[in-house]
C-alpha cells in the first residue's frame, strides 16, 4: 500500500536535500571563475561573468602544486599500502590461524578503535621528534629533528588501522577452511596460502578498504598541518590550500582559494565516482560491526 | 669577547655526532639534515632566519640586505625562511620542539616572555645589549627586554593612530579628524550608512573582530590614550578593570549598540574600499593601503588616537618585533655578528644621509624602527606624510606588555572584547570576566 | 589441523633428524602456526606498541608535568596541578570550551540523525537510489578544508546564503561573526558533511528489514507513519546506535572544521576542547595543560559513549 502511491513527498524531500548537498559544490566551482571584485560583493550573483581560468593559474603559481601533490601522493600511497598489507596479514592470522593469545590480540585490535585520535596527537609528535637514529638524532632520540622532517612523518601514525584489521578478519572468517587445508596438504606454506588463496578471494574487500583509507589519508588535515609547520617541505595539498587564505589581493582571495580547492578534491572525486560501489559498501560494512 | 665561544670543541663534537647519524638519516626517506652547513672545515656557516616577512615587498625588503651580506661574507651565510604572521608563534614553538628552530628568529615582542621562559631566546651579549640600550627608543628597548635583560635588536616598531577617510568625513560635513572621544563618537554616527536589508555600507568607526590587532590593538590604544594599562604596574595582575578600562569598554559598547560599528566586517578589506570612515590601526598599514587604494589613498588621513577629554596627554599603544638568537643555535657569535651588521652599522641612505640597513628596510615598506634619529633622517624629506603621526607617537607610546603568557592573556582579552561587541556580555561582565580569566590562566606564571 | 607441514618445515624437520612421529607432529604444527601467526601480526603489534601503548604512557606522564616541549630533560612533574587548573575558577575550560564541545556534538548528532533517518527512509521508496546516495555522499569524500572554506564563504555577507535571504526579502545574518549564530552555523556544516555516511548505514539497516513485516502491516491497514514508528524505527535500532555513537565520537573530537571556519571565534563562541588542546601545546608551549585537557576530553568521550550504549540497551529491553 505504501509502495503503490507515487511517493511525491519523498521525492520532494530527497531532491531538496540533494540540492542542498550539491549547491555548495556548484558555488565553489562558480566562484573559482569569478574575477576581481566579483565575489563577496552585494548583491550576490551565482554565475560568474565569464569562465576564465586566471584564478586556477594564480592558485598554481602561488602554491608549489607539484610538490604538494607529490607529498600528498607519497603519504597517501604509504598509508594505503601499509594499511592494506598489515590489515590483510593480521586479519588472516586472527581469522584462520590458531595461536595462544588470539583473543587478546583481537580484543586489543578492537580496543584501538575506541581511543580518540586527539589523545595521541601530542605524544605522536613527541615520538617522531625523538625517533632514534633519524634526522640527526642519536640512539636515545636526542639532538635532531627525528622523523618530523620527512614525508614519512605524514604517514607514520596511520600505517596500521584497527578497523581495517577487523574488516579483513570478518571477511576471511567466511573463507572455507577446506580450501586452505587443501593448499596446505599440497605443501603450501602459510605465506603462500595467504598470498595465493586468501588475498585473491578478498580482493573486493581490499579495494573497499583501500578506497576508504585513500580518501581519509588524502583529506587528512590536522596532523599534516602540524608536520608541515615543523617542516614546510612536507606540506600536503589541503594544508597548502588553506595557506592561500593569506593571498595578498583580498578581492581575489576567495576565487583563488576555490580554484585551489577544486583542483585538490578532483583526484578523490574522480576515484570515488569510478569506484563508488566499493566505497559505499565499505561504509555500509562499517555499520554492521 | 664576552659571548661564549662554542668554536672548536663543541663544533667538533657535533660534527662527529652528525657523521654518525647520517646513514640513518638517509634511511628515513628524504630526511633533511636539521642544521644546514655541514660543519666540514672550509664550508661556510649557514644561519637560518625565520620571520613573517613571507610575501610581497616585505620579503624583498629583507632579502636585499641578506643578499648583500651573503655577497660580501664568505664565512657566514644567511638564509631566510618565512611564514605568515598568524602562524609565526606556532611555527617557533613547533620547530623548536622538532629541533628545527632557526638560528635567528624574529618574534613579535609580545611573545618574548614566553620564549624566554621556554628557553628559546638567548640574552644579548653585553656589548650588544649596551648598543641596543643606547641606540633605540625606550618603548622599543622595553619591548625587547624581559626581566631587565635585553634579548634582541628591535626592528619594526609600530605605533597606533587613527586612520580616517577624508571623503567620508567631508561627506558628513566634518572638516577635521576627531581629537576627543566625544568628537569621535559624533563623527562615527554621522558617517554610518546602511542599505534597506540592514547590510552596513559604511561604518563610522571600524571595530573589527578580524584579528588581534583590530580588536586588542584598537582597544589597548584607546586604553593607553585614557591613561590606563593592561598589566598592573607591579606586573602581577591585570589592570583592565580600572576606570580607564571601563571607559574604553563603555565607548566601544556604545559604538556597536548604536550601529556606528559593525564588528563582523573585515576592516582590512572594508577601509580601502571606502566602507569605513575611521579606524585605529598601526603604521605598517600605510604601506599596504597605498598600492591597494591607488589614487584613492589621497583620501586617507592619519591623526593621533583621540583622548577622552580635550587637553588630555596623548598616549597610544606601541608594538614591535625584534631579531634574537636561538638558544639552540650552534653559531650564536656569527648570528649576533650578522644582527649587529644589519641593525647598527650605518650605511649611506639618500642625499648623503646615513641610516642602518634595518631602518632603511623598514621605511621602504612604510614602517618604522625604534631608532628615532634614523626615522627623522629617512622621513624628513618627502615620503608619506601619513607616517609622521606614527613617528611622533614613538615619543609617547606605551609598549605592549610582554610577560610570559602575554599571548594567552591577549587572546582572553580579545575573546571578552568580542563578547562585549557582540552583545554576549555587558561592560561589567566583560571587565570582570577578563580579570578573572587572566588572573587564573596567566598570572600564575607572572 | 593436522599435518600442516610446509616445505621449509619439512626441511628443518629433516635437518633436526627428527622422524616426526605422527603423535607429536600435531603439537609441533600448532607451535609452528603460532610462530607464523605472530610473524603475520608482528608489524601490527609493533605499531601498536610504538603508536598506542607508548603514547598513552607519554600522555599520562605529560598530563602531570609542566613542559614547553623542548628537551626531554626539562619535563617538570607537577602532580595534578594541570587537572585542577582546568577546573579552577576563571578557567575557560569548563565553560565555554567543554560546553561548546558538547553542544557541538549534540547539535550535529541531532541534525545528522534526523536528516539521515528522514532521507534514508524516503530514498528507500524511490527510483535511482544509487544516484541519490552518490549525491549525498559528495561531502564525505571532500577534505574538511574544502567543506569549511566553501561554507565560510557562503555564510559571508556577499555569499550564497545571505544572497538567498536577501532575495526572499529577509535581512542579512552575520552567521559566523555573531556569537549567537556561529556555533549553530558550524554545527549545520558538520551535520551536512556527515549526513551521507549516516544515510548509507541506515539504508543498509533498512534493507535488512524483512519485507514481510511491511506486508503484514499493510494488511492490518497501518498508515506510513504508523509503519515508520512501529516497524522501521525499532528495527533500525542497531544502525541508529552505530550512527549515534560514531557521530558523537566525531563531534566531540572535531576541530578541523572549526579551525578552518572560525578558529574558535568570535570570542570563544566556537572554541572546542580539541582546538584548545592543540593551541595550548603548539602555540603556548603548555604541553602539560594540553595533555590534561586531552585526558579530560577522553573521559567525556568515554562517558558519552557508554551512556548511549546503556540507553539503547535499556530501550531494547523495554520493547
Amino acid at each position: 500500500m505504501i509502495r503503490r502511491r507515487f511517493p511525491w513527498l519523498s521525492y520532494l524531500l530527497v531532491v531538496t536535500g540533494a540540492v542542498l548537498t550539491v549547491v555548495p559544490f556548484l558555488d565553489m566551482v562558480m566562484t573559482s571563475f569569478k574575477g576581481p571584485g566579483e565575489s563577496g560583493t552585494l548583491p550576490y550573483r551565482f554565475l560568474p561573468k565569464s569562465f576564465d581560468l586566471s584564478n586556477y593559474r594564480a592558485a598554481i603559481d602561488q602554491l608549489d602544486l607539484p610538490v604538494l601533490f607529490r607529498n600528498s601522493v607519497v603519504a597517501t600511497a604509504l598509508i594505503t599500502g601499509s594499511v592494506l598489507l598489515t590489515s590483510s596479514l593480521a586479519g588472516y592470522a586472527l581469522a584462520k590461524l590458531r595461536f595462544p593469545g588470539r583473543d587478546f590480540v583481537f580484543r586489543l585490535v578492537l580496543s584501538t578503535m575506541m581511543f580518540p585520535p586527539f589523545l595521541f596527537f601530542i605524544p605522536h609528535f613527541l615520538i617522531l621528534v625523538h625517533w632514534p637514529l633519524a634526522g640527526g638524532n642519536d640512539l636515545l632520540g636526542r639532538g635532531g629533528a627525528g622523523l618530523t622532517v620527512s614525508i614519512a612523518a605524514l604517514a607514520m601514525p596511520f600505517l596500521v588501522n584497527g578497523f581495517g584489521i577487523f574488516l579483513m578478519r570478518q571477511f576471511m572468517v567466511s573463507i572455507p577452511d577446506e580450501v586452505l587445508e587443501a593448499a596446505r596438504i599440497d605443501g603450501a606454506g602459510e605465506f603462500t596460502v595467504w598470498w595465493r588463496i586468501v588475498v585473491p578471494q578478498t580482493k573486493p574487500v581490499l579495494v573497499t578498504l583501500g578506497l576508504l583509507t585513500f580518501v581519509d589519508a588524502w583529506n587528512e588535515y590536522i596532523w599534516a598541518l602540524l608536520v608541515s609547520t615543523a617542516d614546510p617541505d612536507v606540506m600536503t595539498v589541503p594544508v597548502g590550500i588553506q595557506l592561500l587564505q593569506d593571498y595578498v589581493d583580498p578581492t581575489r582571495t576567495m576565487p583563488i582559494v576555490m580554484a585551489g580547492l577544486v583542483l585538490s578534491i578532483l583526484p578523490v572525486l574522480i576515484l570515488f565516482l569510478l569506484l563508488q560501489k566499493y566505497y559505499i559498501r565499505g561504509v555500509m560494512l562499517s555499520g554492521l560491526k | 669577547m664576552t659571548p661564549p665561544r662554542r668554536g672548536t670543541a663543541a663544533g667538533g663534537l657535533s660534527r662527529r655526532h652528525f657523521a654518525l647519524t647520517l646513514p640513518s638519516a638517509l634511511l628515513a626517506s628524504g630526511c633533511a639534515a636539521p642544521h644546514q652547513g655541514t660543519g666540514r672545515p672550509g664550508d661556510p656557516v649557514v644561519l637560518t632566519l625565520l620571520s613573517h616577512y613571507a610575501s610581497g615587498e616585505l620579503k624583498e625588503a629583507l632579502q636585499g640586505p641578506v643578499d648583500e651580506w651573503n655577497a660580501t661574507h664568505d664565512r657566514v651565510k644567511v638564509r631566510t625562511k618565512a611564514v605568515e604572521f598568524t602562524d609565526l608563534l606556532t611555527t617557533f614553538m613547533v620547530r623548536q620542539a622538532a629541533g628545527q628552530g632557526a638560528d635567528i628568529i624574529h618574534p613579535y615582542c609580545l611573545w618574548n616572555g614566553q620564549l624566554v621562559r621556554a628557553g628559546v631566546l638567548r640574552p644579548a651579549p653585553a656589548e650588544h645589549a649596551e648598543e641596543i640600550r643606547r641606540g633605540y627608543g625606550k618603548a622599543a628597548v622595553g619591548a625587547a627586554s624581559v626581566g631587565g635583560n635585553v634579548y634582541g635588536y628591535p626592528t619594526e616598531v609600530q605605533t597606533y593612530a587613527l586612520y580616517y577617510n577624508r571623503r567620508l568625513l567631508r561627506g558628513a560635513g566634518i572638516g577635521s579628524p576627531p581629537r576627543t572621544w566625544r568628537e569621535l563618537e559624533e563623527a562615527a554616527h554621522r558617517t554610518t550608512r546602511r542599505d534597506r536589508y540592514g547590510n552596513t555600507l559604511v561604518q563610522g568607526f571600524g571595530l573589527s573582530t578580524y584579528d588581534d590587532s583590530t580588536t586588542v590593538g584598537q582597544t589597548l590604544a584607546l586604553l593607553n590614550a585614557a591613561g590606563g594599562t593592561f598589566v598592573s604596574a607591579d606586573g602581577r595582575s591585570t589592570a583592565i578593570d580600572s576606570p580607564a578600562g571601563r571607559a574604553v569598554f563603555d565607548l566601544e559598547h556604545r559604538l556597536v549598540t548604536r550601529g556606528a560599528s559593525a564588528p563582523g566586517v573585515n576592516v582590512y578589506k572594508a577601509f580601502p574600499s571606502g566602507q569605513v570612515a575611521m579606524v585605529i590601526s598601526a603604521g605598517w598599514w600605510t604601506g599596504s593601503l597605498q598600492p591597494l587604494m591607488g589614487k584613492d589613498y589621497g583620501d586617507v588621513g592619519v591623526a593621533p588616537v583621540p583622548v577622552p577629554e580635550a587637553g588630555d596627554r596623548h598616549a597610544t599603544l606601541s608594538t614591535g618585533f625584534m631579531l634574537g638568537v636561538n638558544t639552540a643555535s650552534e653559531h650564536p657569535r656569527e648570528a649576533w655578528e650578522f644582527l649587529h651588521w644589519l641593525n647598527t652599522e650605518k650605511v649611506s641612505a639618500k642625499k648623503g644621509t646615513t641610516a642602518t640597513r634595518m631602518s632603511a628596510l623598514q621605511v621602504s615598506v612604510g614602517s618604522l624602527t625604534g631608532r628615532a634619529d634614523d626615522m627623522r633622517t629617512l622621513l624628513g624629506k618627502g615620503g608619506d606624510p601619513n607616517l609622521h603621526p606614527f613617528l611622533d607617537a614613538l615619543a609617547y607610546a606605551v609598549p605592549e606588555p610582554n610577560v610570559p603568557g602575554a599571548q594567552r592573556a591577549k587572546s582572553l582579552l580579545r575573546k571578552n572584547i568580542e563578547a562585549l561587541w557582540t552583545g554576549q556580555q555587558s561592560v561589567d561582565e566583560a571587565l570582570r570576566t577578563t580579570r578573572r580569566q587572566v588572573d587564573q590562566e596567566v598570572s600564575r606564571s607572572w | 589441523m593436522v599435518n600442516v607441514l610446509t616445505p621449509e618445515a619439512t626441511e628443518r624437520a629433516h635437518g633436526a633428524r627428527s622422524a616426526a612421529p605422527a603423535l607429536d607432529s600435531g603439537g609441533r604444527a600448532r607451535r609452528r602456526q603460532a610462530v607464523v601467526a605472530y610473524l603475520f601480526l608482528a608489524p601490527t603489534l609493533l605499531f601498536f606498541a610504538v603508536f598506542l601503548i607508548l603514547p598513552l604512557g607519554f600522555a599520562l606522564l605529560l598530563s602531570m608535568s609542566r613542559w614547553a616541549g623542548f628537551g626531554l630533560g626539562d619535563i617538570e612533574p607537577v602532580g595534578l596541578d594541570n587537572f585542577t587548573g582546568l577546573f579552577a575558577d576563571g578557567s575557560t575550560f569548563l565553560t565555554p570550551i567543554l560546553t561548546n564541545t558538547l553542544l557541538f556534538a549534540l547539535g550535529t548528532v541531532t541534525l545528522a540523525l534526523a536528516g539521515s533517518v528522514l532521507v534514508a527512509t524516503c530514498i528507500d521508496k524511490l527510483r535511482f537510489q544509487g544516484l541519490w546516495r552518490t549525491l549525498y555522499f559528495l561531502p564525505i569524500v571532500t577534505t574538511v578544508v574544502a567543506v569549511g572554506n566553501v561554507w565560510k564563504y557562503m555564510y559571508e555577507p556577499g555569499g550564497l546564503v545571505n544572497g538567498v535571504l536577501n532575495a526572499l526579502g529577509l535581512d542579512s545574518v552575520a552567521f559566523l561573526q555573531d556569537p549567537d549564530t556561529a556555533l549553530p552555523s558550524v554545527v549545520v556544516v558538520q551535520a551536512w558533511a556527515s549526513v551521507g555516511s549516516a544515510i548509507l548505514i541506515l539504508t543498509a539497516g533498512l534493507k535488512s528489514v524483512p519485507g514481510s513485516y511491511y506486508e503484514a502491516a499493510a494488511l492490518d491497514g497501518a498508515g506510513p507513519v504508523t509503519v515508520f514508528w512501529k516497524i522501521t524505527l525499532p528495527l533500525l535500532r542497531p544502525s541508529l546506535l552505530f550512527v549515534c555513537v560514531t557521530q558523537f565520537l566525531a563531534g566531540l573530537q572535531s576541530f578541523a572544521l572549526i579551525t578552518v571556519m572560525t578558529g574558535g571565534g568570535p570570542g570563544d563562541a566556537t572554541d572546542v576542547a580539541a582546538l584548545e588542546m592543540y593551541r595550548q601545546a603548539f602555540s603556548y608551549g603548555e604541553w602539560g595543560t594540553a595533555s590534561a585537557a586531552a585526558f579530560v576530553l577522553f573521559v567525556v568521550v568515554l562517558v558519552v559513549t557508554l551512556a548511549q550504549l546503556w540507553i539503547f540497551r535499556r530501550k531494547g529491553e523495554d520493547a
